[in-house]
């Protein structure tokens, strides 16, 4: 168990860098993340510090490395990950890098703007096609207009004016965004009076936005008006909604030309944008390849700096100073590390490690795997461990996975999870390559040997209880024999059972093949009426003791704490009444359970007379023993079954009532005591004459003296330590109490997951298995669709989740509270790995 | 409106903009920024504070404008996503909010086609919270009367032009008069919905008549809030008015039409302040105000003296500070705002001084915690 019991050892060390190697054994430091390095200059502003300037250039390089990484993306290029991690580039490399960037960046702006500019011609000479296109039609209605206006003229006076009007009509043509067209329209009509005509028809296909490269949807259109102020009016209009303008020939002949000319010049363009297309596509193509090495590179040259500016420099200037915790056992490759980077800078000077002694709390750290990982994390979760205290992760790996199947107790439902848990675990890899930020698949993935486990142990007790999907199986054969009459030899018991539809198995009943079922459950208790009791009865006791025995456990383990820190008081004074308290009386509730399982069976005892629990317990406490003489005659269940019951039981309770003032008095009194002793010795110390002072004032005002002296050595606050004892003592008490019955949930919890299943058999399941003939064969498959839904959905997953918090709870309360103070900090090293993982995007949004 | 239901439509936008508030920089943060020597420090400091990673996409060198059109797209950003999200009556007073935008916009494109300035020069100096479509049009108008009927008879700005479309021509002057005119109008209008957001509620309880009158008490000392905010506006008009006007050709009738019809000045304070004729007079109206008067006493334009401006807006930072301190009202989200305004000025007044190298004036800025 080693590290995993107690956390790694760790110790505060002081290293001197050479200003020339210091980059490097950073760097060292930074692959093996073995090392957590204290802020040295917590007061000095972020902008102030030394290396603030190459922090600055890394943040530029990482700006154009988004830059780049957004293009790719535009482009929809596929990234090269090749997993493999780079090593920190040396500083100077550092200028190649920026060079490179540099160059890659400019030559991107430079493409991009190129691109754009294309991007605009093409743009513009496609809505002039458009508006060529379009206006075609406007203006053929028009002439015919013309024609009609002038048929219609020959038969009126004022023919010549009227003929001659188009021809004054000056008009222009453009292209607008569409959504802009109402306001357009309206402000038109009231800035010029309601003089001039629009018209307007939608361009089917959207337009590429040369600048965000949004498609977008336009319009044509074409307004005609009389007079050159309208004209300059129109124009501003045009100019203050964002439309675009565009010379249009008034003749058709030249339109057509026009055209013609546009159609050849956009299939120019299109040759030299595409050439433009393909060079961007090359130059991004080439980056991509490089991208994510780059960003790697980069985000450890800022970290490396992010962590130079922790340390302090020395008065020579020739030195960098920092602080740091490094663990015991790994001082050697930490020394190794340093060497290298000291190596790789070409110094002479080798960088020193100097082990510190101090009396700050050293942050706690634990080495765990894969597997261990998880349950660490749970126990993090409530608290991290004191540096140096009992660890309880290792205990629950088995812990938690037992109490949990206790409460979900199904071999079906477990061989399920366990699946599904192994398949997150065989596939492990390429699960965890494919990042995903589903949430909830992540919560899932990083419990994958937890589910694995917990589906394990759940098909353990699933088959201890007997139960696979709310059915019993007969593996060995039922140890009952059916004591109805049944008419035939109907073979095996069970079957006979099973005809017999109800039963009521009488637990008196001498009516077995005198051999308990080998494992588990008897499946006879399946069609029993009385199954209920008996299971409820079965899984209570069983509940009170595991909890007791896990509960002991903690106590003892809180042993282990107080012999590491070497608090013997704490072991006279509290673990000893502890121990006591909780075995005296639950832990002698447990053996009376276990008792009455053993000894009382309807072969050599009247079960009528099995004690009664409940009822003895509390005669055991209120120290009242019923005569068995006494009239009227009490229930012979009532009665004490073993010789010295009466003796023993009241010795027990005495003892344990005993420990509540042990634990409450005797602690806070030794203190007391040793603090005057500590107060003695110092007035003795300190000369006579204060000594004789000391020695009638303490005679006189003894209360003053002890004040005086407090504050000379320590605080030492009687009352404070007595309220917290007598916290202490009420808590453990009660405590024992509330958690024993807390532990019940365990019983509760089970029997709400097998009721649970049963009712989803009796309800979906057997609807279709009950019809005869071939309908039957059709409602089957039918009704095992909504009956597997509702098994994954309610019982795998909320009972599921249900069961893994109260088994949280019960090892983060009942258990963790016995011994567990959780007040520690953790150690984060510095560490290359935790910044890889960063999300790349972070102009992405 | 109560407390009881003000929850349910507007409880997650007031929490959100308290929210924002949390990250209205502090006092710390301003001592750290006046020590910046270069912007790229600004730079730096502000990523430790509620802005983030706003500037890291932007090459260096920076600019102080660069800066600017960050933070208000930030807060623009944040404004937009609070408009998008409320419901009546919360919309709208949003939407009040941002035509005191609209106007200066308005007023800006005119003056600025005014001096012949090319109208796209002109656009990217605007606020983008008061920018409306037709706003690019708006130098087609040559007199009041077409900059009403042409540009703005569609936008919500149109009641409050009414009162201008009389004057002739634009020019300077006149400019200068349909400005506080459409303020004048634009804070009466948004004083009369600030009183009927609370007396809406009135209505509704008006059927329980035993209950309706304590609602309105209840309702009004909720909304004195709101309006101790806009009555301040006012008032603040109408004393700068009043100083700006010395020395121009506004006559002293025209000068009272401009006075706001609200806050606390009016109406005899109003009246006092329309018969001043220079600034020692203005102090005396001022003087029978008491929150007032401190404003006045030792401003000044002298050395170590602090501006009459910034005090109305050291005093604009208190009041908003304080409709933090209530509960269950539209006026945070106008005190963020102003707020955050606020905020924006000290940022850029502090990188002005640090790209200027110009040190000895940087503490001038208006802390606001």
């Amino acid at each position: 168990m080693g590290s995993l019991f107690r956390s790694e050892k760790v110790t505060l060390c002081q290293l001197f860098l050479q200003s020339e190697a210091a980059y490097n054994c950073v760097s060292e430091l930074g692959e093996i993340g073995l090392v957590q390095f204290r802020d040295l200059n917590p007061d000095v502003n972020a902008f102030q510090r030394k290396f603030v300037n190459e922090v600055r250039r890394c943040d530029e390089m990482e700006r154009k490395l988004r830059f780049l990484e957004k293009e790719i993306k535009k482009d929809e290029i596929p990234m090269l990950d090749t997993g493999d991690n780079p090593e920190a580039p040396q500083p100077r490399e550092m200028i190649d890098l920026e060079a490179t960037f540099e160059k890659l960046e400019n030559e991107m702006k430079e493409v991009n703007a190129n691109a754009e500019a294309l991007k605009r011609n093409f743009l513009e000479l496609t809505e002039l096609k458009h508006i060529l296109r379009k206006t075609q039609v406007f203006f053929e209605e028009e002439e015919r207009n013309v024609v009609a206006d002038a048929q219609l003229a020959l038969h009126a006076d004022e023919a010549p004016v009227l003929a001659s009007q188009p021809l004054q009509l000056g008009f222009v043509a453009g292209v607008i965004l569409r959504e802009r067209i109402p306001a357009f329209e309206r402000m038109l009509w009231r800035a010029c009076r309601g003089n001039v005509f629009l018209r307007r028809a939608e361009i089917e296909i959207p337009l590429e936005d040369p600048v965000t490269g949004d498609q977008v949807n336009k319009s044509v259109f074409i307004i005609f008006f009389q007079g050159e102020q309208l004209k300059q009016r129109v124009k501003k209009i045009c100019e203050g909604f964002r439309a675009t303008l565009y010379p249009c020939p008034e003749t058709q002949a030249e339109r057509r030309e026009m055209a013609i000319g546009v159609m050849t010049r956009i299939e120019d363009l299109n040759t030299v944008l595409s050439q433009t297309q393909d060079h961007r596509h090359r130059v991004l193509v080439a980056a991509a390849k490089n991208i994510k090495v780059w960003f790697n590179k980069v985000r450890k040259i800022k970290a490396i700096y992010h962590t130079l500016n922790m340390f302090n420099l020395d008065v020579t200037q020739k030195c960098l100073i920092s602080e740091c915790w490094c663990p015991v056992d790994d001082l050697d490759r930490i020394q190794a590390a340093l060497r290298r980077g000291t190596e790789r800078s070409g110094s002479s000077v080798p960088s020193i490690l100097n082990r510190m002694t101090t009396k700050q709390e050293p942050p706690t750290y634990n080495k765990t795997n894969k597997l261990t990982g998880a349950f660490q994390g749970l126990i993090d979760a409530y608290g991290v461990a004191t540096y140096r205290e009992v660890n309880p992760a290792p205990f629950a790996i088995i812990t938690f996975p037992f109490l949990f199947a206790i409460m979900f107790g199904d071999t079906g439902h477990g061989i399920i999870m366990f699946l599904f848990g192994l398949w997150m675990v065989v596939k492990e890899k390429s699960l965890g390559a494919s990042k995903s930020d589903n949430e909830i698949w992540n919560t899932f993935f990083g419990g994958r040997y937890l589910i694995m486990m917990m589906g394990l142990f759940s098909i353990y007790t699933g088959l201890i209880y007997n139960d696979i999907f709310s059915k019993s199986m007969n593996i060995f054969g039922s140890s009952w024999n059916a004591d109805i009459a049944y008419p035939g030899d109907m073979g095996n018991n069970v079957e006979k059972l099973m005809l017999a539809k109800t039963y009521r198995l009488n637990p008196n009943s001498t009516n077995w093949s005198k051999e308990p079922y080998p494992f588990g459950m008897d499946p006879a208790w399946q069609f029993a009426t009385n199954k209920l009791m008996y299971v409820n009865s079965f899984k209570m006791k069983m509940s009170v003791t595991i909890g007791v025995m896990q509960m002991m456990f903690g106590v003892i383990l809180s042993l282990f704490n107080h012999v590491h820190f070497g608090n013997y008081l704490n072991i006279y004074a509290e673990f000893i009444p502890q121990i006591i308290f909780l075995a005296f009386i639950f832990l002698y509730l447990v053996v009376i359970i276990i008792a009455k399982w053993i000894y009382f069976d309807p072969i050599t005892m009247n079960t009528n007379c099995a004690p009664a629990l409940l009822i003895g317990f509390i005669n055991m406490f209120m120290f009242n023993y019923p005569n068995k003489d006494a009239s009227p005659t009490p229930p012979c269940s009532s009665l004490t079954w073993y010789d010295g019951q009466q003796v023993i039981q009241t010795l027990l309770v005495v003892c344990a009532l005993i420990c509540a003032p042990w634990m409450l008095l005797v602690k806070p009194i030794i203190l007391r005591q040793r603090s005057r002793q500590v107060k003695t010795a110092i007035s003795v110390n300190s000369g006579d004459i204060r000594n004789q002072i000391s020695e009638n004032v303490e005679v006189v005002h003894h209360d003053e003296t002890v004040l005086i002296v407090d504050e000379e050595v320590e605080k030492f606050e009687f009352g404070d330590i007595f309220i917290h004892q007598v916290i202490h003592t009420i808590e453990y008490c009660l405590g024992c109490i509330s958690n024993t019955a807390s532990y019940l949930r365990l019983w509760a919890l089970s029997l709400a997951h097998a009721e649970l299943s049963e009712v989803l058999w009796n309800m979906v399941f057997r609807i279709g298995l009950g019809i005869d003939g071939w309908l039957g064969a059709i409602m089957v498959p039918v009704v095992f669709a909504p009956w597997a839904c509702l098994t994954i959905a309610i019982l795998l997953l909320m009972e599921g989740l249900s069961a893994f918090l109260h088994t949280l709870r019960l090892h983060w309360v009942e258990f963790d509270n016995k011994f567990y103070s959780g007040s520690g900090y953790l150690f984060t090293p510095f560490s290359f790995d935790d910044i890889m993982d960063v999300p790349s995007g972070l102009g992405d949004d | 409106m109560n407390s009881v239901n003000f929850n349910i439509n507007f409880g997650y936008l007031e929490g959100l903009c308290r929210g924002f508030k949390g990250g209205i920089l502090k006092q710390t943060d301003y001592i750290n920024l006046v020590q910046c020597e270069i912007l790229e420090d600004l730079k730096l400091h502000l990523q430790s504070t509620d802005y983030g990673s706003f500037l890291a996409n932007e090459p260096s060198p920076l600019s102080v404008s660069v800066i600017d059109d960050k933070l208000k797209e930030k807060l623009v950003i944040e404004f937009q996503h609070m408009r998008i999200h409320s419901v009546e009556p919360l919309s709208t007073f949003l939407d009040f909010i941002t035509y005191g935008y609209m106007i200066d916009n308005i007023i800006l494109l005119i003056t600025g086609t005014l001096h012949q300035r090319d109208i796209r020069e002109l656009i990217p100096k605007c606020h983008p919270l008061g920018s409306f479509e037709q706003m690019e049009a708006i130098h087609i108008a040559n007199t009041p009367a077409e900059l009403y009927n042409a540009v703005l008879v569609d936008t919500p700005l149109a009641p409050y032009f009414m009162d201008c479309i009389s004057e002739q021509d634009l020019d300077e002057m006149n400019i200068e008069i349909i400005r506080n005119t459409l303020y004048k109008a634009y804070l009466e209008d948004f004083y009369k919905f600030c009183s009927t957001i609370g007396g809406s509620t009135t209505e509704v309880m008006c059927e329980a008549l035993a209950v309706s009158l304590l609602t309105y008490m209840s309702d009004s000392l909720k909304y004195v809030c709101i309006f101790c905010i806009v009555q301040f506006e006012a008032d603040r008009r109408a004393f700068i008015i009043t100083i700006n006007s010395f020395g121009t050709e506004l006559t002293k009738d025209d000068r009272a039409k401009l006075y706001p019809r609200c806050g606390k000045l009016h109406p005899d304070g109003l009246a006092k302040l329309a018969q001043a004729d220079e600034y020692e007079q203005v102090k005396v109206v001022a003087d029978y105000y008491g929150e007032y008067k401190p404003l006045f006493d030792g401003a000044g334009t002298g050395p170590g003296e602090k501006t009459l401006e910034d005090r109305f807006f050291e005093k604009e930072v208190k009041i908003m500070m304080s409709a933090f301190m209530q509960q269950f009202h539209f006026g945070v989200f106008y005190a963020y705002l102003k707020l955050k305004e606020q905020e924006c000025r000290n940022i850029i007044w502090i990188s002005e001084c640090v790209a200027q190298k110009h040190k000895a004036k940087i503490d001038s800025y208006i802390p606001i915690f």
